[in-house]
């Protein structure tokens, strides 16, 4: 019974899965969930028709055979009065199996319907039902059983279905955070619109998507109810002799264990077993089986596919990525082919829409790919050496120090547990060799530069205490600690506040000024690149479709793509009217995997034709830069350009304009 | 931090007086009174309907029921119907044996599982799956027969430590530890399972957190990823599974004492059930409610030191 009432870690999934229809048979093609799911039908079922089927009867006693090990006539063996095993542990069974259903049924019929009131009845109705059952947590339950036993005797289904109300407690607190995450999506508020009564939007559009978890957890609260009721008849709070209970049958063992060690082995090993299947069972619904662990452990970056002294093709380049491929290990490449070179102290923007690479080739110049994601091929050169094959231990010593990093979402990018002083001082000790004192004095000098007026207090402050501004501040300062010489900013402002957004930017920019930094920076924003980039590298699906300085690209873009970004792109110059409507470019990017021979962007492409399908190679543009287009020049002697409202590229209605859509 | 913590009282006192109006009430909803109680089988009825007289069941409800809240709130949980001894006096011997027991496996369990947790999280591979397995086998032992199984193994095969009894600490402290020892270990091996999955997820869902990535952006050593960033991260649940853990075993401790003959909180319940004895029945709620609370307390001020958001709220 000690037994804690259901998984409190929340480990098993608490994220609802969508409606599943197919779950029972992906549980049984696990072998474990097979073998759980196999051996409690045959206890149930064992258990019920033992009446019909055991060899003797319960009280039948063979006095010549007591305390007899397994043989032919006691395949089990005997009890201290020469009773059989089998037939007392089946006989047992039925209890315990039916009442622990009846606390799972409790548990469930209380704690669910209040989970789904809660959620949908919003904040204040929530914190009333939570605080009760807070309470109800809170008590000593096995005790309060106690008490419900010496009042209404022993009368177990009862007194499970008085568990099952305690233990609703911790149903509700589980179910609760499942439903109200179901009640977040879009669908729910849908069907609600759509006029759906109450009942009807839980019965059909919450409940289905919270089967996982219910089943995991009533599977969970089945098997402590087993060990609840043998507890209880351990105690002799269960059948009276001479009718069997596996509690007391494995109380009785314990007063034979120095003469007859065999007895608590049988009926023990029954409940033990029939517990272990149930929690099996939920782990197997759960998917999270013994099995499915995948480690943690590092992985190596993969051995260097080819020999790295290739010089480089611009001396000036301090970074030259040449013709990288990054990949899904036994799995489709994800950015293939891509070139690009960044000078000293100036600014490079990768750009294009969602799902194009950018990011996968940001974070391969650090090594942090994504588990499972690695560099298949091609160089990275970094002031001379390719970090491409290098061990994380190698890796370790350029990152912060050389090239740093900024992400996306400022907020959760720092660590919420510690003080914004000790992440920025440990750090700069590491990097710089300093004290504590003067670390922390550095730490608000670096604070003050990215524009922090009160940087002490900031220093005091946890990361929840700031807005998401001044935690990317924080994450710039954070990146500056170790005086590096590149500095990669993945979307830095995409999360934040139109206002806010330009403050970065401008900061960025100053940065570079003072300190001579290089920059390479993702975004989807064309607004963003025109601001601040030097030169830019226009990505589509996974490779790079235009590259040049930033003047030469977005003054005379040549790649259709870079046209249609553009045209799309909501940003205005001072002084221009606004276009009467944005253009869109029709349908998706392609997915990894399936891209097409010849120009990935052909198949939304205004200017596409038969020679764009086949594969051909890039051609240099803008001084520095190429262009991936087959047509490019043609395009370019006919002047023609993305048009807004194309004749005839009417786009399909199963597609959506992804580009221009500027967050 | 000051709200937070005054919340957290008043939850702390509702919890105790519910627990008192939930046991009045069960004890006052049955037909038994403490009259046949204490006068046994053969009472004629007259004397039973005197006894309850003169123990004042006849009284208002409300009036009892303040009359034992205004005698709680002075310590006193009344007298057994069964030997009218004091039950606060039994129940003080009672409690540390009962909070020692559950102490200590709880520790024990916290030390182990955070241990085993570590190892399943950052070894991977096999041994993950060896800790996972192992882990999820152990919780789903019933803890009495683990405890047989420890008595004829340690006790019995090995005769390293004694089978059953217990050695109060002023008598013998050695004795002491080693009578604990079985029970602690017993109840420590689902414990530690629990704790280990815990402290397992724990450490898998921070080592995925968007500041670890920060953290390897900037070089930091992998050891100080693991065990100061993301061992901190998992920090929280696993303090909370061990509060729910000690009052698991504070509550189920029943069964152990039990098996091994402990003088604790739990057996006091159980005679106290067996025998219909209210007023003990009543006390022994009461007083493992509080110190269920009180640890509850406890651990909300260490979740409180470990989480800046509590402290800053």
């Amino acid at each position: 019974m000690s037994v804690l009432p259901l998984d409190a870690a929340d480990d098993v999934t608490t994220e609802p899965g969508p409606p599943a229809r197919r779950r029972v048979p992906d549980v049984l093609r696990r072998p474990g969930g097979l073998l759980a799911a196999g051996w409690l039908i045959f206890i149930v079922v064992a258990s019920l028709t033992a009446p019909w089927w055991r060899p003797y009867g319960v009280a039948e006693q063979d006095l010549a055979n007591r305390l007899a090990l397994p043989s032919a006539e006691h395949w089990l063996g005997t009890d201290p009065l020469g009773r059989d095993l089998l037939s007392r542990i089946f006989t047992a069974g039925t209890e315990p199996l039916l009442s622990s259903a009846v606390t799972v049924l409790v548990a469930f019929g209380i704690g669910l319907p209040l989970a789904l009131i809660a959620a949908e009845r919003g904040p204040r109705v929530e914190r009333v039902i939570s605080r009760v059952t807070e309470v109800f947590l809170a008590l000593p339950s096995t005790i309060l059983l106690l008490a419900v036993i010496g009042v209404i005797g022993v009368r177990i289904f009862i007194i499970m279905a008085v568990l099952g109300v305690l233990i609703s407690a911790a149903v509700y607190r589980v179910m609760l955070g499942v439903a109200q995450s179901v009640r977040t999506r879009l669908y729910v508020d849908a069907a609600r619109v759509n006029g759906l009564g109450s009942l009807r939007v839980n019965v059909v559009h919450v409940l289905p998507s919270m089967a996982t978890v219910i089943a995991v957890q009533a599977a969970q609260l089945y098997g402590i109810g087993l060990l609840i009721v043998a507890g209880l008849a351990f105690l002799g709070f269960g059948p009276a002799e001479p009718d069997p209970s596996w509690g007391f049958m494995i109380q009785d063992a314990s007063s034979y264990v120095f003469n007859a060690p065999w007895l608590m082995v049988p009926t023990g090993l029954v409940l033990a077993l029939t517990v272990i299947a149930a929690n099996e069972l939920a782990d197997a619904i759960a998917g999270k089986a013994a099995g499915e662990t995948a480690p943690v452990r590092r992985r190596r970056s993969p051995a260097r596919t080819a020999p790295a002294e290739i010089p480089p093709a611009d001396p000036a380049a301090v970074l030259e990525v040449r013709d990288l491929t990054i990949a899904v290990d036994d799995g489709p490449d994800l950015v293939t082919g891509v070139s690009f070179a960044l000078r000293p102290g100036r600014v490079l923007g990768l750009v294009g829409e969602s799902g194009c690479g950018k990011t996968m080739t940001a974070r391969s110049l650090l090594g942090l790919l994504p588990d499972g994601v690695s560099v298949r091929g091609g160089a990275i050169h970094w002031r001379g050496q390719d970090l491409v094959g290098r061990t994380e231990k190698e890796l370790s010593a350029v990152r912060g120090r050389e090239i740093a990093m900024i992400s996306q979402e400022p907020m959760v990018a720092l660590d919420p547990m510690f003080s914004v002083a000790y992440q920025l001082t440990q750090p700069i000790r590491r990097f710089r060799g300093v004290g504590r004192g003067e670390a922390r004095r550095i730490a608000a000098e670096l604070l003050r530069n990215v524009g922090i007026v009160d940087a002490e207090r900031v220093l005091k402050s946890y990361p929840h205490q700031l807005s998401g501004g001044m935690a990317q501040r924080v994450c710039i300062a954070l990146a500056l600690t170790g005086e590096p010489e590149l500095l990669i900013a993945d979307e830095p402002t995409t999360a934040l506040d139109v206002t806010v957004q330009a403050e970065i930017l401008t900061l960025l920019r100053a940065l570079v000024r003072d300190t001579g930094l290089s920059v390479v920076i993702v975004s989807h924003d064309l607004g963003v690149v025109a601001d601040i980039c030097d030169d830019v590298a226009v990505m589509y699906a996974g490779t790079v479709v235009e590259s040049g300085t930033a003047a030469a690209v977005l003054d005379g873009p040549r790649h259709p793509y870079t046209q249609a970004l553009l045209a799309a792109n909501p940003h205005v110059p001072d002084g221009v009217a606004v276009p009467a409507r944005l253009a869109s470019i029709p349908g998706t990017v392609p997915p990894p995997g399936s891209w097409p021979t010849g120009c990935r962007f052909a198949s939304r492409c205004q200017f596409a034709q038969d020679q764009c399908r086949a594969p051909f190679p890039a051609e240099p543009a803008h001084g520095i830069g190429s262009v991936l287009c087959v047509r490019a020049d043609e395009l370019a002697g006919a002047h023609l350009s993305w048009d807004a409202d194309p004749v005839g590229a009417a786009p399909t209605p199963a597609t959506t304009p992804t580009a221009g859509a500027s967050r | 931090m000051l709200p937070f913590l005054a919340r957290r009282m008043a939850m702390a006192i509702g919890t105790v007086l519910a627990a008192v109006v939930i046991s009045f009430l069960l004890v006052h909803a049955t037909d038994t009174s403490p009259g046949a109680v204490r006068l046994g089988t053969n009472a004629t009825p007259e004397r039973i309907v005197a006894e309850n007289e003169a123990l004042g069941w006849n009284r208002p409800l409300p009036t009892q029921f303040f009359d034992y809240l205004g005698d709680l709130v002075r310590g006193d949980l009344g007298t057994s119907l069964i030997d009218g001894r004091s039950i606060a006096a039994d129940l003080a011997d009672r409690v540390p044996v009962t909070a020692s027991i559950a102490l200590f496996a709880t520790l024990l369990s916290g030390v182990l599982g955070i241990v085993l947790g570590v190892a399943a999280a950052f070894r991977g591979g096999r041994v993950a799956r060896l800790i996972t397995t192992g882990s999820g086998v152990a919780l789903s032992l019933p803890v009495f027969w683990v405890g047989i199984l420890l008595v004829y193994v340690l006790a019995l095969q090995l005769g390293w430590l004694p089978a059953t009894g217990y050695v109060p600490f002023t008598v013998d402290p050695v004795g002491w530890f080693t009578s604990l020892l079985i029970p602690v270990i017993a109840l420590t091996i689902g414990g530690a399972a629990i704790v280990a999955r815990t402290a397992n997820a724990g450490l898998r869902q921070a080592l995925g957190q968007e500041h670890v990535r920060t953290l390897r952006a900037m070089g930091t050593p992998e050891w100080r990823i693991r065990y100061v960033h993301a061992l901190r991260f998992a920090s929280l649940p696993v303090v909370s599974v061990l509060g729910i853990q000690f009052i698991a075993l504070f509550g189920g401790s029943v069964i152990i004492e039990n098996l091994f003959a402990l003088p604790g909180l739990g057996q006091a319940g159980q005679a106290a059930a067996a025998s219909s004895d209210f007023p003990a029945l009543v006390g022994v709620v009461v007083v493992a409610t509080v110190v269920v609370v009180l640890i509850n307390l406890l651990l909300d001020l260490v979740v409180a030191a470990l989480d800046p958001k509590v402290r800053a709220s």
